[in-house]
């Protein structure tokens, strides 16, 4: 078959562009190739593709104190939120998932549900979340303290409204220390904040202040996915390589390339009032005591109907 | 065969040199591409400028402000740094304009200075740190009485049966030197984070920010009025306004605060009139809607209102501005690409 010669010369250059623009997102399908292989000890099978992008999905959202106090990948999950995306309603829904929940948790008996990922990794996490909330889970995101502070900066920081001052006596000093047990003393001032990496870690990090507890930290770390969100906003396709790049080995997810792009890309359609905030307060649990320790039960009759609505 | 004689017919150095061209021209537009992807990346993070670097719209009288830990003076549309970048937040200048008290904060512990206008350290006012770490104390919000000389302030007594309890109380104190013993002033709700906000009024009432946590686990702040050192007090606004941070005007007859009404993503500045002899306020008028705005401040003449809020798209917190007596016109930039810090009043003079 015979070519013109400017055509060999057009299709040249229309190669040097696509190897220029591969190079670009090299890093990010780095980070989709590594994705589902560091998720602990079994690989986590991959999520069926959406039929359609308007299709509503669900993501469980991880979040571990992966310090020098853990063996890598045998941490807990001291954040678990469900998210429900409607992109068809523009509605989404946030559950958080109180860390001290005591469940049935497969293959390992009843337990903390923060323990399901220590010993099962994300497939752990997501089954015992699956069994016992009878939800569907199409993908899921795991951060680290440090990858939550990369993230945080990488995009240039949050504003937030702190509600009231948070203060605390005995927030862990195990990050960029030799010390992993250490505390220190954290004081963030109520109002209108623009939080770097560090500072929004601590807001929805430090509990030990707040007469509300876990729930306390739990609607916080809402808030700063809703902050999250609102920065994302302003960023494109062309940021994602970078993000990549900055968070490698910091964060592991299963969402695949053409999702993270259409999430970031209706992620300034989501507006407040579009997105409900969900924590399991009493009645929903109750505080107990159980295996020897401090537990929340939950009260799956109410619970369910609660799932059932939001997430069916 | 020779390699010569494989060349195809009419190859030759004007050919290869043409070839040659071609790659390098294909390499730098794919060089070009790779370049051009990048600028196509959203401007997610401001180009943040030191305040002495810029210019804005000029203000009357003078306004002290903080940005990466160090006090600037903003006059006639420029600023002058008068304290290093070293923890320095929350100025606040006496009535009679001779001195500053600032919050110097370091990693665990914050303490008070009294300072000159200047930025020149007069005095340590407190000392809160101690060997063991867990005994330090904070002090925040730092404001001088009607006399120029008693200090209000924030301070995190302990509670000796519950470490874990850190509770903002606002206390009193002298300013001159050497400080008398301070006395708390108010009781805050436990594990709310305190009380905060101390605006000191001419009858020698305060006005403040008071916490709540309700039964459903929602955390609610009042403008709380309180007569006397220790009295009860009572709440200017109802707790599901979630209003905070107060502002008096210099003739103490305009409240001006921040009401998030129950919301986490944005919140009000609002204006209402003030009856301190009645403890009462009228219905607030909405001055500025549906933004993050953070620490209102009157103008000494009364004429404006500013508070911080972030840029146009969000991002770091620049300084603005709202006339208080027209709920129509459209709040002002003053700044732009400045990285203010939204929990330090900007503390406004003649």
């Amino acid at each position: 078959m015979y070519f013109p010669r400017a055509w060999k010369v057009i299709a040249g250059f229309v190669t040097a562009g696509i190897t220029g623009l591969a190079f670009y997102f090299l890093p990010l399908f780095q980070s989709a190739a590594t994705a589902t292989v560091n998720t602990g000890p079994v690989s986590v099978p991959v999520p069926n593709p959406l039929p359609t992008t308007t299709q509503p999905f669900t993501v469980l959202l991880l979040g571990s104190d992966d310090d020098a106090k853990f063996p890598q990948d045998r941490v807990n999950t001291q954040s678990m939120i469900l998210v429900r995306v409607d992109p068809g309603t523009k509605q989404a829904t946030m559950l958080s998932i109180p860390r001290d929940l005591w469940v049935s948790i497969p293959g390992q008996g009843m337990g903390k549900i923060s323990t399901a990922y220590q010993t099962g990794g994300a497939d752990g996490a997501i089954a015992a979340v699956e069994s016992n909330f009878k939800v569907h889970i199409d993908d899921f995101v795991w951060i680290g303290l440090e990858g939550l502070v990369k993230l945080v900066d990488h995009l240039g920081g949050v504003d937030m409204l702190v509600t009231n001052p948070v203060l605390d006596d005995f927030y862990p000093a195990d990050i960029n220390t030799n010390d992993p047990y250490g505390y220190y003393r954290v004081a963030v001032l109520p109002g209108a904040v623009h939080f770097d990496g560090v500072h929004a870690l601590q807001y929805v990090r430090s509990r030990h202040g707040d007469l509300r507890g876990d729930f306390g930290r739990s609607e916080r770390q809402q808030q700063l996915l809703m902050a999250i969100k609102a920065r994302a906003a302003h960023i494109n396709a062309a940021d994602l390589p970078e993000l990549a790049n900055a968070m490698q080995g910091e964060l592991k997810t299963t969402i695949g390339i053409s999702r993270m792009r259409q999430l970031f890309s209706m992620a300034g359609d989501f507006n407040g009032p579009n997105v409900h905030r969900v924590i399991l307060l009493p009645p929903y649990t109750s505080e107990g005591f159980a295996g020897g320790q401090d537990v929340i039960f939950p009260n799956w009759g109410q619970i369910l109907p609660l799932v059932h609505q939001s997430f069916s | 065969m020779s390699s010569v004689e494989a060349r195809p017919v009419g190859w030759n150095a004007t050919r290869v040199g043409i070839a040659a061209a071609l790659v390098a021209a294909m390499c730098a537009f794919g060089f070009g591409v790779y370049h051009a992807a990048a600028l196509l990346r959203a401007a997610t993070k401001t180009q943040v400028q030191r305040p002495t670097e810029t210019r804005a719209a000029v203000l009357p009288g003078t306004m002290y402000v903080e940005q990466s830990g160090a006090i600037y003076r903003f006059k006639q549309g420029s600023f002058v740094r008068i304290t290093p970048e070293d923890g320095w937040t929350q100025p606040a200048i006496s009535p009679d304009g001779n001195w500053i008290v600032a919050v110097k904060r370091s990693l665990d512990r914050s303490d008070l200075y009294l300072l000159r206008p200047n930025g020149r350290v007069v005095a340590q006012l407190t000392h809160n740190q101690s060997r063991d770490i867990g005994r330090n104390h904070w002090a925040f919000y730092p404001r001088f009485g009607p006399d120029s000389s008693t200090l209000y302030f924030s301070y995190d007594p302990k509670d000796p049966y519950n470490s874990y309890r850190v509770d903002l109380a606002i206390f009193a104190t002298k300013a001159d030197p050497p400080s008398s013993p301070a006395v708390q002033w108010t009781v805050p709700n436990e594990y709310t984070g305190g009380d905060v906000d101390p605006v000191p009024l001419r009858d020698g009432g305060l006005i403040y920010t008071k916490f709540s946590i309700d039964d459903n686990s929602n955390v609610h702040s009042q403008v709380w009025l309180q007569a006397r050192r220790g009295s009860p007090g009572v709440g200017l606004t109802k707790a599901a306004d979630d209003c905070s941070q107060p502002a008096v005007s210099k003739d103490e007859t305009l409240l001006a605060m921040v009401c998030r009404h129950g919301g986490l993503q944005s919140a009000d500045l609002e204006v209402a009139s003030l009856d301190v002899a009645g403890r009462a306020i009228g219905a607030p008028a909405p001055y500025v809607k549906e933004k993050l705005v953070g620490s209102p401040s009157f103008s000494p003449d009364g004429t404006l209102i500013a508070f911080m809020a972030p840029g146009d798209r969000g991002g770091p917190f620049q300084l603005w501005t709202v006339a208080p007596n027209s709920a129509q016109t459209p709040p002002s930039q003053v700044t732009k690409n400045l990285d203010l810090d939204p929990t330090s009043t900007p503390n406004w003079t003649t």
